[in-house]
């Protein structure tokens, strides 16, 4: 077995054994199933606290409005009239989170809603009653108007990218969940790369494993198990993905189109571009961590040097934000080639727009070219870093150190 | 077996010459004891023994050859700092570093079991090693150094914080290291430990080396010696203050004399001389330890 492959198989069983890993990997499972659940859990609890109503009025109005507001609400009582002013008991009593008093207002329609809180309360109530209110107006019936009110659209992408505007939002969708795993899984593992360096150099195991084995194929080794944990970590946020996806998409209606088109609507190309630009971020950033490990001599010292590398990560992070709602702005297209930022950003890019291949080409390009030249770089900085004790180094002396 | 050579050796961190010139040889299965006061440059010669420093100027050799990685995977290092993976348990982290110098696996868990019997770890052996005592965090140290069964283990302070007990054992261990053909470079604070160990001597200060060779060579350039004689008679006494060049030193008892005479002395003649003057029920002449030796060469160089 060679020096590589015992050093790699050794970190990636200690990086995945350790507590921070699997809280970590925990984290971001629950992060993946919250993104994906949380809306339509928002929306019943909603519904279960705003769409159930009380109408009140004349049968006249009470009956075309229900018909009108079915399936968007449920009208769980219909009431000639009101004794005295709703109150939370009278909701209470009823289990309804609004009463719709309707009424004749000149030729038309007025309804005040009494409810449990206003802010809340669907907009859809007013368009889901329009046609009442010229039906009224005009004396024809509700249905009828409702009827022609129904303008059948078709949103078609002249790109032929998506299918329609529901595939394109579940592509965004898979945008942001992808944007927010990548984040998480570069933070995790470089962190755990900083912290490994550190620590070997703390105690000076580096000095026994730099006898054995070169600093090159140390650094190497370690990077790769580390993007290696950082892949399984993925894996399990994408499988679980996926089956909240479909878990999903199995509870859904015919002609939701967004949600029939699943949080994870991505192709299998698109999967593999996504690798990519995992794998080049990755190393990327690996190598800067490490580099930076093995610069300091105190595992205290680790703040001072996380931070500044973790602004690139969070920069990179809030242009993909944005690059998920403009991906074709001047500032987001020309990030999706600068070496740190493109991984993020360019993948998004691709995820919610069409991106011309030779776009692809050369961020790829550039950011294997970059990461090739940290890897050399950060070779140079860890082999002498890894000997260096005391205070941290400064710039001038990292700069003369590796000249020397 | 092979043999280390190390020919005019020099590096500096900056401004400042950690090792300045320093040679020596050591011949395949020797003990040798790389001795000096703190900062003299142990530590720095054997990291470029060891491949971990690249010297500024100067060769280290092995069996002729420049010392690269492949050699060096036959070398095995106890750093003066200890350090262990915490979390790793004991049988693990040995097998690893085994593995890290080319013993495949099963031989690597096989040989780590046999060094966890041999030093008394059995009881430790699934237990993560951040929960060992510093004594026993030692010796695991020492059979990750030794696993692949090294041709040259390089020792920094093997027994600096070991208790009696624990320094007994790991003296057993180096000595059956011995017996099996591995050549020793160690250094260490503790003389009489060294002196009983090694067979070979180079003592360094300020980066470059002040004296070398084996004991009996150190003591040879060694300008005096002491010599005992009882009883305390005033004729014995008269007859030694008239050796040229004698001092007399502090007895260890009030029957005993001591004396520190010129080592050119002849000590058969004195003998025969005190005899004839008196009766003699004792004569010692004294080597100088190797303490004496290491004192003196240090103070020359300083």
């Amino acid at each position: 077995m060679n020096t590589l492959a015992v050093v790699f198989n050794a970190e990636f069983l200690r990086r995945v054994r350790s507590r921070a890993y699997l809280f970590g990997t925990a984290i971001g499972a629950l992060l993946v199933l919250l993104v994906a659940f949380l809306p339509s859990l928002v929306n019943h609890a909603s519904s279960n606290a705003t769409k159930r109503i009380v109408l009140v009025g004349p049968p006249a109005l009470t009956v075309p409005a229900q018909r009108l507001l079915d399936p968007d609400f449920e009208v769980v009582a219909t009431l000639p009239r009101l004794s005295a002013k709703p109150t939370v008991a009278f909701l209470d009593a009823h289990h309804a989170g609004a009463v719709a008093v309707l009424a004749r207002s000149g030729d038309g329609l007025h309804v005040t809603v009494d409810t449990r809180d206003p802010s809340t309360f669907p907009s859809s109530f007013a368009s889901d009653l329009g046609p009442l209110e010229v039906a009224l107006a005009t004396g024809t019936s509700p249905q009828a108007v409702a009827a022609h009110l129904k303008v059948p659209i078709d949103v078609r992408d002249v790109a032929g990218r998506f299918e329609n505007a529901g595939a394109a939002d579940a592509a965004k969708g898979a945008a942001y969940l992808f944007i927010i795993l990548l984040y998480l899984a570069v933070l995790l593992n470089a962190q755990a790369i900083l912290t490994s360096v550190t620590e070997e150099k703390t105690n000076r195991i580096a000095e026994v494993l730099v006898s054995a084995v070169s600093a090159s194929q140390l650094l190497a080794a370690k990077i790769l198990a580390v993007t290696a944990t950082g892949f399984v970590q993925l894996g399990v946020w994408i499988a679980i993905g996926f089956y909240a996806g479909s878990t999903l998409t199995a509870g859904v209606t015919q002609g939701d189109a967004g949600a029939s088109a699943g949080p994870l609507a991505i192709s299998t190309g698109e999967i593999l571009l996504f690798i990519a630009f995992f794998l080049v971020g990755f190393a990327q950033f690996g190598v800067l961590y490490a580099a930076a490990g093995s610069l300091i001599s105190r595992t205290e010292d680790i703040g001072s040097v996380a931070g500044p590398l973790v602004l690139p990560v969070v920069i990179a992070f809030v242009l993909a934000q944005l690059g998920v709602q403009l991906p074709n702005s001047p500032v987001i297209v020309a990030s999706s080639f600068v070496p740190l930022i493109a991984p993020f950003v360019m993948f998004t890019r691709i995820a919610v727009t069409p991106i011309p291949a030779w776009q692809i080409a050369t961020s790829l390009t550039i950011n294997v070219v970059v990461a090739i030249g940290l890897a050399l770089l950060a070779g140079r900085i860890y082999r002498v870093g890894l000997l260096l004790y005391g205070r941290p180094p400064s710039l001038r002396q990292i700069v003369a150190t590796l000249r020397a | 077996m092979g043999s280390l050579v190390l020919s005019e050796v020099a590096r500096s961190f900056g401004s400042v010459a950690a090792v300045r010139d320093i040679s020596f040889s050591v011949p395949a299965g020797t003990t040798f004891g790389l001795l000096g006061p703190n900062g003299a440059g142990k530590t720095t010669t054997m990291r470029m023994i060891l491949g971990i420093l690249v010297p500024d100027r100067g060769t280290v050799r092995w069996d002729g050859t420049p010392v690269d990685l492949r050699v060096r995977r036959q070398f095995g290092y106890l750093p003066e700092e200890r350090g262990l993976y915490g979390k790793l348990k004991v049988r693990e982290q040995i097998a690893y570093f085994g593995r890290l110098h080319g013993v495949r696996p099963p031989n690597d868990v096989r040989r780590a079991d046999l060094w966890i019997d041999r030093l008394g770890l059995t009881e430790y052996a699934d237990r993560p090693c951040g929960e060992l005592s510093k004594g026993n965090q030692q010796k695991v140290q020492i059979a990750c150094a030794a696993l692949h069964e090294p041709a040259l283990l390089v020792l920094d302070e093997p027994f600096s914080g070991l208790d009696p007990v624990n320094a007994d054992v790991l003296l057993a261990c180096l000595r059956e290291l011995q017996r099996g053909g591995t050549s020793l470079i160690l250094s260490s604070h503790q003389m009489w430990q060294i002196e009983d160990l090694c067979e070979q001597f180079c003592i360094i200060a300020q980066g470059a080396v002040c004296a070398a060779g084996t004991l009996d060579e150190l003591r040879a350039s060694w300008p005096t010696r002491v010599v005992e004689v009882e009883p305390a008679t005033p004729a014995l006494r008269s007859m030694l203050d008239a050796v040229p060049g004698a001092h007399a030193l502090p007895a260890a008892s009030d029957a005993t004399l001591a004396y520190e005479l010129p080592a050119s002395t002849d000590a058969a003649a004195l003998l025969r001389a005190l005899v004839a003057a008196g009766p003699v029920t004792r004569f010692a002449r004294l080597e100088p330890r190797l303490h004496d030796v290491y004192l003196r060469a240090i103070g020359a160089a300083a």
